[in-house]
């Protein structure tokens, strides 16, 4: 069994930190909004360097699982044995890489609801609960807190969308939730199926991993449990066809929350697949995967094809997620080292570009309360810094060398087609409509005449400038020199059962 | 120095970022910083050349490649290298992006974002030596997004303009297409041959380890985004709606180098072209075709950029036929002559345009031979030297071209050529006759005047280039220059090739000349347009088609918003209505309906509910006796 080391504690930490935060903001009065600003501030900023730190620290080449800190919690219990459930945390190369993608979107999600009035406290009473959720999925090497930790970072969501939201918030809201709980339901019969039949007595992960490689879970069992994993999580990743709650909910979500949804929320599901599905049921995975590989590039190029006729910025952003968490799903799906890199490469550069994103139509949308493309035009007269940190943001969308998203999506594309070219090929394709959505909503919304009824339009605070900076700052640095997550990454993933070179 | 040659490009990079960052506060907005940087370029360019030529004959030298990435045995190396073609085309960029910075001091003065505007030009230049740098397809690839970036951000300059707008747009959509293939391509070599590097590649290919039907394929992928680049039929919509971007943009980015990319990719890749079955005979078709197709339409356009811009695609039609017929110095040797007479003519036409105060349809100008004397001489050297005039620089380059295809594709596509080349000799007869002879056809015209010196210099300078730069073919210039003999024995793919003037292919190139200057001098002597009105009514629509480019634009326009969108249309409204409508919410209502019906059962009443338990009890004790007996 894996000793607690020194590092687990900062896990614990960043584990910890943002519900004491909640804790903490539950006890402030509800009329002092600053106070709840500095302090989630503060919160976001710590958070932000522990993030840092245990991406810096997971050392490339070591161990798969570092970090590691071990509370036993029940044990001997009924069916539970030695180690039955435990509050077992720690980091493999592509959590830690999600981890750091955490902090710097609850960062930025952080600056960007500073100008939020209506009841300051109590939404990030629910945001930190919603981040602690998320920490707690990237890090627990436990079934039970790994899905604890899940649901309780999908849960806020409703209420975050519900109170806060805008455009038909009641139904993007209902239909979020009714659908990512549909979703959950498969995983827990999945998670009672595979701790049943491995006959364990234990939720620890290591072991039921060990389980499914080493055949106790049976190939046949496998192949049946595995769609429960991938279908339920995969509606949290966008899974064409389950994927039409990202559309609406964005719309409806307010800014800060479609940050860490599209940001953030979205990976926890393609994690899911990777730790319940391909490590649990590897053999599963490889039965399944072609059919995984296909509802992918449907979505890559549904998505992108959809996107090119909206008229609302959200929607675009919206039917963009779909596309481009279909290039997840394409990644995972190749089932080799380049190609899951390339997926986990692109959970981060996806997060960080979405994110970036709706900051960007929320503070548009904060001053014009219209999100139609068609009532814009020469908004870089009056928004210059808005419009480059939107084109910035657009390019690494359409895969531009230099920013994360080429780096990502080579990644996939390399990886596809050493297995799958024709797939490979329609993949590229989808890039190429990329750049046709978005360069048209760049022509339609930032350039031309200025239509004189935005004459009066702010450009970016300074606090969405260094929010914007940060998210910026973590695309240049994935699109240009992008050893340091490779490096981090190749362990990890070639460790995966299942995944070949 | 050759192995620092990454310092050329480095210097416009950090200017770029200077000008980004600072541009705005600088006196004079730092358009001093970006001449600067250009000079210094070209300065660096000779210290390059000296470096190279004193190693001799060498391989290609593979320099400074450092380890990107490695994830298992999937290892990315980024280098630079120089050869020989590396050489030519850092000669063209360098000089050529010199005299655009110096140009557009003064062209651009007083315009909107000043600052910004030289800035993206040195993004640009950087991006494009990173290009030509480039010792693997990954790194090329990458510079080659970056030049499409800049061409992006330079044509929609004036983003104020609807129409620049759109121009930006098409371009960087249309070339996007073709690097799709492009991207596929290089993956797909990738897999045959398990490496980006060039070099590596080009062994493989010569060591038969890949061959066949699928080196075809993947050759055919990448010569897509050659042809993208380099707006080659049927891509070529994109350069002439480009010509709304600033005049020395077109100069430098639409004549001289982007656009040359996929001439330059062609030729590195020559050995895996031709090792690709018939890949070559396709590229000289591609070529053919554009050469022949933009020769026409270049005969009705009106406006002097677009007339340009239409000669260009022919030209670079030429240079792929060369390239076709497996012979890369004449299509290295053309692409090196024409940037120098190409930069010219569209520099002389961007004084024309700003001497003549902004007007650009030949119809509006005229007569603007005394009135701007230098640009008249320098575009008329730039003219005489496309049109091929003895012993100009695009006399010799030409001249090579038809030796390179009489010697390998034989007695059609000579003939091809040579019409395609009248027809270049007739339309830059007409443009010149049309802008500089006769009378001014407009008041503005004929006010105009001689432009200042930041931009007549460059035009005297590139006119000189455009006189001699192709002697450069003759072994003993080569020699007294430095290298190691005329141009096909420093760039060459098997064997070096020493030139002998063959004057009877020298007779052919100049009856052509003469053909085609003496069909458009007749028809537009002295800049009248009576004999050319009666053509036209002669043939109203053999003339509207040509003047509409072969309805190219208008059918992609018809696929884009007819079946592109429409298609997108289609799934968005299934999207809306059969997945959300009736999938998710269809569900929804199922569900609430299902609960409306069930929820009578809960009446409330005991006796119901004692009646309902009696019947349950009962199944039970039936199912139990039906199992056990």
């Amino acid at each position: 069994m894996a000793e607690t080391d020194a590092q687990g504690y900062v896990l614990l930490t960043a584990l910890a930190l943002p519900l004491l935060a909640a804790a903490a903001l539950l006890a402030m009065p509800g009329d002092r909004p600053m106070a709840a600003r500095r302090l989630s501030a503060v919160t976001g900023a710590v958070l932000l360097g522990l993030s840092i730190y245990v991406f810096l620290a997971y050392r490339a080449g070591g161990e798969v699982l570092q970090m590691q800190l071990r509370w036993p919690w029940i044990e001997h219990v009924g069916f539970l044995g030695e180690n039955g459930i435990a509050l077992r945390l720690g980091v493999d190369g592509i959590s830690a890489l999600l981890t750091l993608l955490t902090g710097v979107v609850a960062f930025a999600g952080t600056l960007v609801a500073w100008k939020l009035e209506y009841r300051a406290r109590d939404f990030f009473i629910l945001f930190w609960v919603l981040i602690a959720g998320v920490y707690g999925t990237f890090f627990s090497l436990d079934l039970f807190f790994f899905f604890f930790f899940y649901e309780l970072a999908v849960v806020p969501l409703y209420l975050l969308i519900g109170i806060w939201g805008s455009t038909r918030k009641e139904y993007g809201a209902m239909k979020l939730t009714l659908m990512l709980v549909g979703g959950s339901v498969g995983i827990w019969i999945g998670i009672f199926a595979v701790v049943h039949e491995a006959g364990l007595g234990t939720f620890d992960l290591p072991a039921l991993w060990e389980a499914g490689r080493s055949g106790a879970l049976s190939p046949d069992f496998q192949k049946a449990i595995f769609p429960f994993f991938a279908v339920g999580c995969g509606v949290l990743a966008g899974l064409w066809p389950l994927h039409t709650w990202s559309p609406d909910g964005h719309m409806s979500a307010p800014t800060s929350v479609s940050m860490v949804h599209a940001g953030v929320l979205m990976k926890l599901g393609a994690f899911g697949i990777i730790r319940l599905g391909i490590q649990i049921l590897p053999e599963g995975a490889a039965f399944w995967m072609p059919a995984l590989l296909v509802l992918g590039t449907i979505g890559a190029l549904y998505g992108a094809i959809a996107a090119l006729t909206q008229r609302d910025f959200k929607l675009i952003s919206g039917y963009s997620s779909v596309s481009h968490m279909g290039y997840v799903l394409i990644g995972l799906a190749t089932l080799n080292e380049i190609g899951v890199s390339g997926a986990a490469l692109q959970m981060f550069s996806h997060g960080v570009m979405t994110a970036l994103v709706f900051l960007l139509i929320g503070a548009l949308y904060d001053q014009a309360h219209t999100r139609d493309l068609r009532d814009f035009g020469g908004v870089a007269r009056v928004m210059p810094l808005w419009v480059v940190a939107y084109v910035v943001a657009g390019l690494a969308n359409v895969g531009l060398p230099g920013l994360s998203g080429f780096t990502a999506e080579f990644h996939i594309f390399v990886g596809t087609f050493r297995t799958y070219p024709i797939f490979g090929g329609l993949a590229i394709l989808a890039a190429a409509i990329a750049a046709a959505y978005m360069l048209r909503m760049f022509a339609t919304v930032f350039f031309g005449p200025l239509n004189p009824r935005w004459r009066e339009l702010r450009d970016l605070s300074p606090i969405e400038i260094a929010a914007a900076v940060l998210l910026i700052a973590s695309m240049l640095v994935m699109g240009l020199w992008w050893a340091p997550f490779t490096d981090r990454l190749a362990q990890t993933v070639l460790s995966l059962p299942g995944v070949t070179g | 120095m050759a192995e620092h040659a990454w310092i050329l490009a480095a210097v416009p990079a950090i200017a770029f970022l200077a000008l980004a960052a600072l541009g705005r506060r600088l006196p004079r907005q730092g358009d001093f910083l970006a001449v600067l940087a250009a000079a210094s370029g070209f300065g660096l360019f000779f210290a390059v050349l000296a470096s190279f030529l004193g190693r001799g004959e060498g391989a290609w030298p593979v320099l400074n490649a450092i380890e990107w990435t490695a994830i298992g045995d999937f290892r990315l190396n980024m280098g630079i290298a120089v050869d020989q073609i590396t050489i030519v085309m850092l000669a063209v960029v360098t000089t050529v992006a010199f005299m655009v910075n110096v140009f557009s001091v003064g062209y651009m003065k007083g315009e909107p974002r000043y600052w910004w505007y030289f800035a993206v030009l040195q993004l640009f230049v950087a991006s494009m030596l990173l290009l030509v740098l480039a010792d693997n397809l990954l790194l090329l690839y990458v510079a080659w997004e970056l030049v499409g970036l800049s061409s992006f951000l330079l044509i929609g300059h004036y983003w104020e303009r609807r129409s620049a707008v759109e121009a930006a747009k098409k371009a960087f959509i249309t070339t996007r297409v073709g690097d799709v293939g492009l991207l596929i391509g290089i993956i797909l070599l990738w897999k045959a041959t398990g490496t980006f590097n060039i070099l590596d590649i080009i062994h493989a290919v010569e060591a038969g380890e890949v061959g066949g039907t699928g080196l075809f394929v993947s050759v055919m992928f990448i010569f897509l985004g050659a042809m993208g680049k380099s707006a080659q039929l049927p891509f070529h919509v994109w350069l002439p709606d480009a010509m709304e971007g600033p005049t020395p943009v077109s100069a430098l980015i639409h004549a001289a180098t982007m656009v040359v990319a996929g001439v330059y990719l062609v030729a590195r890749l020559l050995p895996v072209f031709e090792a690709a079955g018939d890949a070559l005979l396709v590229v000289t078709a591609v070529g053919l075709i554009t050469a022949l197709f933009s020769g026409v339409v270049a005969f009705a356009q009106t406006d002097i950029k677009k007339v340009l811009a239409y000669s260009t695609v022919s030209q670079l039609g030429f240079m792929f036929v060369a390239l076709g017929a497996g012979v890369v110095s004449a299509g290295m040797f053309h692409l090196f002559t024409h940037a120098f007479f190409k930069a010219l003519l569209f520099l002389g036409a961007g004084s024309v345009i700003l001497g003549a105060h902004h007007r650009q349809e030949v119809g509006q100008l005229g007569g603007l031979w005394r009135r701007m004397p230098v640009t008249a001489a320098a575009f008329l050297v730039g003219s005489l030297a496309l049109a091929g005039l003895f012993p100009l620089a695009g006399f010799w380059s030409k001249d090579e071209i038809l030796h390179a295809v009489e010697g390998h594709r034989g007695a059609l596509v000579f003939a091809l050529i040579s019409l395609a080349s009248i027809m270049t000799a007739f339309y830059t007869t007409r443009l010149f006759i049309l802008t500089f002879l006769g009378k001014p056809r407009d008041a503005e015209a004929g006010h105009a005047r001689e432009t200042g010196a930041s931009m007549t210099g460059p035009l005297v300078f590139l006119a000189v280039l455009s006189v001699f730069a192709g002697f450069v073919v003759y072994g003993g210039v080569g020699e007294a220059l430095g290298f190691p003999g005329g141009f096909g024995e420093f760039v060459y793919l098997h064997h070096p090739e020493t030139f002998h003037i063959d004057w009877g292919l020298a007779g052919v190139s100049t009856a052509l000349f003469v053909i085609g200057v003496f069909g458009a001098g007749w028809l537009y002597r002295g800049g009248r347009l009576d004999r050319a009105a009666a053509l036209t009514a002669w043939q109203p629509k053999l003339y509207e088609m040509t003047r509409r480019k072969f309805y190219f634009d208008d059918l992609y326009q018809f696929l884009i918003d007819r079946v592109v969108l429409g298609f997108s249309y289609v799934v968005s409204w299934f999207d809306r209505f059969a997945v959300n409508d009736t999938g998710v919410d269809g569900s929804a209502t199922l569900t609430g309906y299902a609960g409306f019906l069930l929820k009578h059962l809960q009446t409330g009443r005991v006796p119901n509910y004692a009646l309902a338990i009696a019947a349950g009890v009962a199944a039970l004790i039936l199912v139990a006796l039906a199992a056990g007996g």
